[in-house]
C-alpha cells in the first residue's frame, strides 16, 4: 500500500528539506519504520531508544489524530499520514518545500 | 508601499514605501515616499527598523533623541491570512548591555492595527522626541493620502488599555487602535509596559482581548514620548483572492504548519497551552522560578483540566482560521458561557501559576488579566515577580517588597497592581537590575536583560542569541525535549543556521503561526504583492537583518560576557528534569567560541549603516 508521509519542517530539514515521502507499508508502525529504514536521519526523531514512539511525536492519519495505540491501524493505499511535532521549538518553516512523491510518481 | 517596477531583488530603490515622521516636540508631520536601499528594507519590519536605529547613539531609551518606529510587513494588510503584524522599534529600557547602555528591540503583534495602518496609506511612523502634553496620533485614510494630526490624550488617562481603546472606538467607529495602559504612563517606573493593538472581537464584545507587542518595554518608550494611543482609521480592503492566495490561505488555516495552534475539534493540538503536556513529561514546565520539582502539580493546568471549570472558546485577530487565542469564560451553573474572564496562552498561564507556585486556575485568571489590563508584558513582568517570590523564600527572615512568596496570589495581585500604576519602580525595572541591586542575579531568569519565557534555560542554551526575546528570535527553546540532542555540533548548527532564521515573519508581516515555508513565503510575495524575489534572496536578507541586530547589540557595549546564562543553570543543575544536564560552564563556554567564531565573521563584514 502506498502511503503519503507528510513531515514537519523540523524533520524535513534533516532530509534536504524533504517534506512529503511515499512508503509502501500496512500499518502506521511500518510506515514508520519504512520512512527511517529510508531516511536513517530521521530514527532518532521518530522512536526512542527503546525502539517505541517518540512521546513527543503526534500522528494523524486522514487529519485524524491517533492516540498511541493508533501505530497499530491498517492503512491503505492513498492514506496520508501527517507527523506533528508535540512541541516546536526548533522547527524551521524556511526550508524549502520539496517532495520525493512527485519524483516517485512522476520520475521523468 | 508602490514598486516602480518589479525586480525588486536586484533594485530595492524600484520599491517606495511610505513613512510619515512626526516630531512630537514641534508638532511637526512629514509625509513622503522613501526608497529602499536593500531587500530587507523592502520587507520590512524590523529588516527596515533595525537600519534606522543603527545610525542613532542613544544612551537612555527614555531620552527625546529615542525614536519609536512604528512599521509593516510587506504582507501587512494583505489578504494572506495572518498579514497583520505590526512592529514597534526603539531602544529598549529593559534590554541592556552590562555597560548599561540601552538595546535595540522590536515587538511585534497582530490584530488590525496595523492593517488599516497599511489601508490608511503608511507603511512606517516615527516618532521623533516628546509631546508636552499626553497626545494620540490620529491617521485617516483621504483621497489626498494620510492625514495626519495630534490631540490631546488626557481623557484616557489612567483607563485600563481596553478601555482607552473602547473609548477611542467610540469616536472613531472605522478605525483601530494602538494604546499602552498605566504601566507604560508610568513608564520611568515600569521599564516592561506593552502596547495593546485592537482586535474585532475585542471592539464587538468589549472584552479585553487585546494583542499585544509586550517584549522590551515599547510601552513603556512611547509612555515617554507622552503617545498613550494611536489612531488608524481607514476603509477595510478586501479584495478578491487570486487562486494562489486563496490556495495558500487554505494551506495556513488548514494545513500541517498551523496544525498545534488549531482546535483539536479542527484536528489541531489545542493551540500554545498544548505545551503544558508534553513538557511535563520530562518535568520541563517551569515551577517556582524555572526550577521544576517534579510533582505532577502543572497537570493541574492541563486544557482537560480546566474544562470542567470555564469555557474554552478559540478566537481570531481577524480573518484567521487558526483561532489560536484560546480565551476562558465563567461556566455558568447550566453548563452555558458567561463572562469573559482571560486568554490563557501557555507564556502567561505558566509564569502566573505554576511558575508562581499557584495551582488553582481560579486564582490564575484574574493575574493573567490585571497584567493585561494594567498594559505589561506578561512574562517580564510575572517572571520579575517570580523572581521576587524566589528571593523572599530564600530569605524568611528579609524579605522584600510585601514579602510574598510562591503560592501567595493575594499579594501577587497586590505587586501586578503596585507595578502597574507605578508604585514599585524596583520591580518595574526588571530582573536584571533589580537582582544585581539584591546582589542575587544567579537566579534571575533573564538573558541581556530580557525575562526569560516559560520554557526552562536549563534545555536552552540558544538563549542568550536571541536578539529580541528567547521564543521569538532564536528557536532553540524546545529541542532538547524534541531531540535530546545534546552535542557541541548539534547546537552550534541550531543557533547559527536553523534557529536565526525565526525572525523571517518579523520583515514580512506575518504571523509566525501561519507555519509558511520559504519557498511559499517567496511566492506569495510575487502573487500579493508583486515582489520577484527568490527563497534564497530571502532567506539571506533574513540572515543580514539578524546579523544586523547582532551588530547593534555590539554598538551599544554588548560583550561576550553579556551573551550568558543565568548563573544557576551551570552551578545547580535541577536533578528533577529529565533530561542530561549539558549546560556547564565548559560546554557553554566552547558553544560560545563556536557561535562566535560565525558570527563575529558575518558582522564584521555588515556595511556600516548609512543616513536613512
Amino acid at each position: 500500500m502506498s502511503v503519503r508521509v507528510r513531515l514537519p519542517a523540523l524533520f524535513a530539514d534533516r532530509i534536504d528539506g524533504v517534506d512529503t515521502v511515499l512508503v509502501e507499508a500496512t500499518t502506521v508502525e511500518s510506515a514508520l519504520r519504512a520512512l527511517t529504514d529510508r531516511h536513517g536521519e530521521l530514527a532518532t526523531l521518530v522512536w526512542t531508544a527503546a525502539g517505541t514512539l517518540n512521546p513527543l511525536v503526534m500522528l494523524f492519519l486522514n487529519d485524524r489524530q491517533l492516540d498511541r495505540s493508533g501505530i497499530d491501524e491498517t492503512v491503505r493505499s492513498g492514506d496520508q499520514l501527517e507527523i506533528i511535532p508535540a512541541i516546536e521549538g526548533g522547527g524551521g518553516r524556511w526550508r524549502s518545500k520539496k517532495s520525493e512523491v512527485r519524483r516517485q510518481v512522476c520520475p521523468q | 508601499m508602490r514598486i516602480i517596477q518589479n525586480g525588486a531583488a536586484g533594485d530595492p530603490q524600484t520599491v517606495l514605501y511610505q513613512r510619515c515622521t512626526i516630531d512630537l516636540a514641534r508638532d511637526a508631520i512629514d509625509i513622503g515616499d522613501v526608497g529602499c536601499r536593500n531587500l530587507e528594507e523592502v520587507l520590512g519590519g524590523f529588516g527596515r527598523s533595525f537600519q534606522y536605529l543603527a545610525t542613532r547613539d542613544i544612551t537612555d531609551a527614555f531620552a527625546a533623541e529615542n525614536p519609536m518606529v512604528v512599521n509593516t510587513g510587506v504582507l501587512t494588510g494583505s489578504s494572506v491570512m495572518t498579514g497583520l503584524r505590526t512592529y514597534f522599534s526603539s531602544y529598549s529600557p529593559l534590554k541592556v548591555s552590562n555597560t548599561g547602555l540601552p538595546a535595540a528591540m522590536w515587538s511585534a503583534a497582530s490584530g488590525k492595527f496595523g492593517s488599516k495602518l497599511k489601508w490608511a496609506g503608511l507603511d512606517e511612523l516615527i516618532l521623533e522626541n516628546k509631546a508636552e502634553r499626553p497626545v494620540i496620533i490620529v491617521i485617516r485614510e483621504s483621497d489626498d493620502g494620510p492625514k495626519v494630526s495630534l490631540r490631546s490624550a488626557d481623557h484616557l488617562l489612567g483607563k485600563y488599555c481596553h478601555h482607552k481603546i473602547l473609548t477611542l472606538y467610540e469616536e472613531y467607529p472605522n478605525a483601530h487602535f494602538a494604546a499602552i495602559g498605566p504601566a507604560g504612563e508610568h513608564y520611568d517606573a515600569c521599564y516592561y509596559a506593552a502596547i495593546a493593538l485592537s482586535t474585532e472581537n475585542l471592539l464587538k464584545s468589549g472584552d479585553d482581548k487585546c494583542r499585544w507587542a509586550g517584549r522590551g518595554g515599547m510601552g513603556a518608550v512611547l509612555g515617554s514620548k507622552n503617545v498613550i494611543g494611536i489612531v488608524a482609521e481607514a476603509q477595510d480592503r478586501t479584495a478578491p483572492l487570486s487562486a494562489e492566495t486563496r490556495g495558500l490561505n487554505k494551506e495556513i488555516a488548514t494545513g500541517p504548519g498551523s496544525r498545534k495552534f488549531r482546535e483539536k475539534k479542527k484536528g489541531g493540538l489545542g493551540g500554545t497551552w498544548a505545551n503544558y503536556e508534553p513538557l511535563e513529561q520530562f518535568h520541563m514546565v517551569p515551577q517556582n522560578n524555572f526550577r521544576p520539582i517534579g510533582d505532577g502539580t502543572p497537570e493541574l493546568m492541563f486544557r482537560d483540566a480546566l474544562e470542567d471549570a470555564f469555557v474554552i472558546k478559540a478566537e481570531s485577530c481577524y480573518r484567521c482560521g487558526i483561532n489560536c487565542h484560546k480565551n476562558i469564560y465563567e461556566r455558568k451553573a447550566d453548563g452555558s458561557k458567561g463572562e469573559f474572564r482571560a486568554k490563557f496562552d501557555y507564556e502567561p498561564l505558566n509564569l502566573l501559576s505554576t511558575n508562581a507556585g499557584i495551582d488553582d486556575p481560579h486564582e490564575v485568571w484574574p493575574l493573567v488579566a490585571l497584567v493585561d489590563h494594567l498594559g505589561m508584558d506578561t512574562i517580564s513582568c510575572a517572571t520579575t515577580i517570580d523572581y521576587v517570590l524566589d528571593y523572599n523564600a530564600r530569605h524568611p527572615e528579609a524579605p522584600v517588597f510585601n514579602g510574598a512568596t510562591f503560592g501567595d496570589a493575594d499579594k501577587i495581585r497586590e505587586l501586578i497592581e503596585q507595578v502597574g500604576t507605578g508604585q514599585l519602580p524596583e520591580l518595574g525595572q526588571g530582573s536584571k537590575r533589580l537582582s544585581e541591586q539584591l546582589g542575587e542575579p544567579d537566579y534571575a531568569m533573564q538573558c541581556k536583560g530580557l525575562e526569560l519565557p516559560a520554557y526552562v534555560p536549563d534545555t536552552n542554551p540558544g538563549y542568550p542569541w536571541a536578539i529580541a526575546g528567547g521564543h521569538m528570535s532564536m528557536a532553540t527553546y524546545m529541542l532538547v525535549a524534541i531531540e535530546g540532542d545534546t552535542s557541541l555540533a548539534y547546537w552550534v548548527k541550531a543557533i547559527t543556521e536553523r534557529g536565526l532564521l525565526m525572525v523571517r515573519d518579523d520583515l514580512l508581516g506575518v504571523c509566525k503561526f501561519s507555519g509558511l515555508n520559504a519557498e511559499a513565503a517567496a511566492g506569495i510575495l510575487k502573487d500579493e504583492v508583486g515582489l520577484d524575489v527568490t527563497r534564497d534572496e530571502l532567506l539571506a536578507a533574513v540572515r543580514r537583518a539578524f546579523i544586523r541586530g547582532l551588530w547593534l547589540e555590539r554598538k551599544q557595549g554588548y560583550a561576550r560576557d553579556d551573551y550568558t546564562m543565568p548563573a544557576q543553570v551551570f552551578d545547580s543543575p535541577n536533578p528533577a528534569i529529565k533530561a542530561e544536564p549539558f549546560v556547564t560552564r565548559e560546554f557553554f563556554g566552547a558553544l560560545s567560541d563556536r557561535v562566535w567564531e560565525v558570527f563575529d565573521r558575518e558582522i564584521d563584514s555588515l556595511p556600516p549603516p548609512a543616513a536613512p
